[in-house]
């Protein structure tokens, strides 16, 4: 009796999850905040684009660098579209973009690229760089009293990356001289104990 | 765009299953302790001696090390020198589409084998103990682990931090962090064998080699004794200490006492070293070991109650309604930028959700028993449950990954940096979900299977387990019955929803 009412419940239970899976989730179109997205034209033979969309404060910000990978001497721009969370409408006063260089031990000084006002709906920040490197951009403006600051890493031309490799090789090869050091202050610690030992 | 989900038909077949297990336990007589039956590879006339040949020569073993230390060492150089674009940069693809992805795959069929040719321990060894022929050098302090570190709690850790890292900045998306995260694997493994005494990084540490090890209680495989009785006499114990020319067991392991592969690294040792030869592989029922032999401990059962928690939220990051929830989320705490803040917070309610009701279903089962055995007692003892749950669904997630998204793959070995390469287009996209590695009904037939069979393993686990506690009484065994369906039945309609790719041409802003 007991297990009929146990397995009457357990067909309700289940019955009722069973509806449930019938409701899909709805579909959204996809774009991880934050992340640089590469993306080309259909049937475009220019270079491919970096786009981020990112979340600060009241705003969307969705920027876009043309081409994705710069090399030194080369033209490119950078578009930069604003739009309040909550209702949409489009940021419509003044950006302001700086650059400063994002290399190791590098000056941390920024300098003016220039200040542009929105045209159909976007900033547009044309950019030349003479050479190659770890560039950061900021783009900033102010809305409501208060200022937004968005960065993001821009690399000019193919820089060596190799430096991660040196640094785990420094790391690993201090570890195995610190230990070898140890181990031989420990042979000769047991050479006179057992000398005095004996 | 994602992938498409598993049909509603195959979600109904798979209910129906569950639901005809569901009574075949609540009617069915209580199991009784059956002597397991194995089946030793020796026995099999054709496969005995190159078995014996693989297992018993280190030249094996050391060429697929290499192999895999050689695919690790592009993985680095061309995550460091090459093209951002995921897709077209062999890093991240054989890093997370084929590795992260066939791994949990390899678990089904061969245990821990990738353990034994992980090449972060190869490396690791390489620096640490080298060795060529008879030229050895040992340059580890050798010391003991200390208590507190003898538990899975630095790899629990570990493994969350690994999937903040994964889903939350986007490490698969990007083949320089995937470099770098290789390259911190290696200097931990090399400072941990530098300091302690064997492979405490493999033991303790890894969240690899754990997620590895407690899946491998599902594995068919396992590394035993020939005949128990050898053992029980034997007093060197070469298995444990290791020969002049072989290295102790790295994690261990007493062979004559062994009843569970969870820290077992296949590496072979024991079966190299034995004067006896009375170690060889042998095939055993299915997740025999979650069933009935593997030992319950407090910090494991929390690792295995993560690590389902987990896996439920690979795939819920996957699905399109996630980004919605986070970007609302980050809108009322004010979070900015990749809005990290907002996911460690959908991240720990995604862990703490399964945790506390499978808290609530302990207590219960210890309210409603008549034995009165104990929380702590019921919670390791029944945590079992969750391993098949996870793995089934680890498996089922992870084969859209591998079937979908590594077409192609080998077209990146002719250009593993990607010089030159463009992202992938949607056109070619679509011409990759025409030539799966198998037919989209194969990969759905596969899914639902997997589905079943981890639902069935659980409940086998869930009668086993209660025996062995002594839960009499069926009512005492409700609430984890409806646990476990509960998380099947939730991981199965992740399973039916369309799946975001993990990199392409869905990255795309729309």
């Amino acid at each position: 009796m007991v297990f009929d009412r146990l397995s009457l419940q357990l067909i309700r239970i289940i019955s009722l999850l069973f509806i449930l899976q019938l409701f899909p989730a709805e579909v959204l179109a996809h774009h991880v905040l934050g992340r640089p997205a590469y993306s080309l034209n259909e049937d475009s033979n220019t270079p491919p684009s970096m786009e981020v969309e990112t979340q600060i404060g009241d705003y969307y910000v969705t920027y876009m660098v043309f081409p994705a990978f710069p090399r030194p001497g080369e033209k490119g721009r950078i578009n930069v579209n604003a739009s309040r969370i909550d209702n949409g409408n489009t940021f419509n006063g003044k950006m302001t973009f700086t650059v400063r260089d994002d290399g190791w031990f590098s000056d941390p000084h920024e300098e003016v690229i220039g200040t542009q006002e929105v045209y159909d709906g976007v900033f547009r920040q044309g950019f030349l760089f003479k050479q190659k490197g770890d560039y950061i951009i900021t783009a900033s403006f102010e809305s409501g009293g208060e200022p937004y600051r968005i960065d993001f890493p821009l690399r000019i031309g193919k820089t060596s990356s190799m430096g991660p490799v040196g640094i785990a090789l420094i790391l690993i090869l201090f570890i195995l001289i610190v230990v070898n050091l140890l181990q031989r202050k420990r042979i000769v610690r047991e050479k006179i104990r057992d000398s005095r030992e004996a | 765009m994602s992938h498409p989900g598993l049909p509603a038909y195959w979600a109904y077949i798979v209910w129906a299953f569950m639901l005809l297990i569901s009574i075949f336990y609540l009617f069915g007589n209580m199991p009784q302790n059956k002597p397991l039956k194995h089946f030793s590879l020796l026995n099999l006339p054709f496969v005995k001696s190159l078995a014996h040949f693989l297992s018993q020569s280190y030249w094996p073993l050391l060429l697929l090390k290499i192999i895999t230390l050689s695919f690790f060492l592009l993985v680095i150089y061309a995550g460091l020198m090459g093209t951002p674009i995921p897709e077209r940069n062999i890093a991240t693809v054989l890093t997370w589409n084929i590795w992260w992805a066939g791994l949990i795959v390899s678990i089904f069929f061969l245990g821990s084998a990738w353990c034994a040719i992980c090449p972060w321990d190869t490396l690791a060894s390489w620096f640490v103990k080298p060795r060529f022929f008879n030229f050895k050098i040992n340059n580890s302090l050798g010391l003991t682990v200390p208590r507190w570190l003898r538990n899975v709690w630095l790899a629990l850790l570990m493994f969350i931090g690994l999937t903040w890292l994964e889903l939350g900045v986007g490490v698969t998306t990007s083949p320089y962090w995937t470099a770098l995260l290789s390259l911190l694997m290696v200097v931990l493994a090399t400072m941990s064998l530098a300091i302690f005494k064997n492979k405490a990084f493999c033991h303790y540490m890894c969240p690899i080699g754990r997620t590895v090890g407690f899946y491998a209680q599902l594995a068919p495989i396992e590394l035993r004794p020939i005949d128990a009785d050898i053992c029980a006499s034997c007093s060197s114990l070469e298995c444990f200490n290791g020969t002049a020319d072989i290295d102790p067991c790295p994690t261990q392991l007493v062979m004559g006492r062994l009843t569970q592969n969870t820290y077992c690294t296949s590496c072979g040792n024991c079966l190299r070293s034995c004067p006896q030869e009375n170690v060889f592989w042998r095939l055993r029922p299915q997740s025999s070991e979650a069933i009935h032999s593997a030992r319950p401990h407090w910090d494991e059962a929390w690792f295995m109650l993560v690590l389902l928690a987990l896996t439920s939220f690979h795939g819920i990051t996957m699905m399109p309604f996630w980004e919605k929830w986070i970007t609302q989320l980050a809108q009322k705490i004010g979070d900015s930028g990749q809005l990290l803040l907002s996911f460690s917070a959908g991240l720990i309610v995604s862990i703490a959700l399964p945790v506390l009701m499978y808290i609530v279903v302990i207590l219960l089962t210890d309210y409603f028993s008549k034995t009165r055995a104990g929380f702590k007692k019921l919670f390791t003892g029944l945590v079992f449950i969750s391993l098949p749950l996870a793995f089934a669904y680890h498996l089922a997630h992870n084969l859209n990954h591998l079937i979908r998204e590594s077409v192609g793959a080998s077209q990146l070995f002719l250009n593993p940096l990607g010089v030159g390469e463009k992202p992938l287009q949607f056109t070619e996209n679509i011409l990759r979900e025409y030539n799966m590695l198998i037919s989209e009904d194969t990969l759905f037939a596969l899914q639902a299977l997997l589905m079943m069979f981890g639902f069935w393993i659980a409940i086998k686990v869930l009668r086993y387990r209660a025996y062995g506690l002594k839960l009499n009484s069926k009512l005492s065994l409700l609430p984890a019955l409806l646990y476990i369906i509960a998380v099947s039945g939730f991981n199965l309609w992740l399973l039916t929803q369309p799946m975001l790719m993990r990199m392409g041409p869905l990255c795309v802003a729309p």
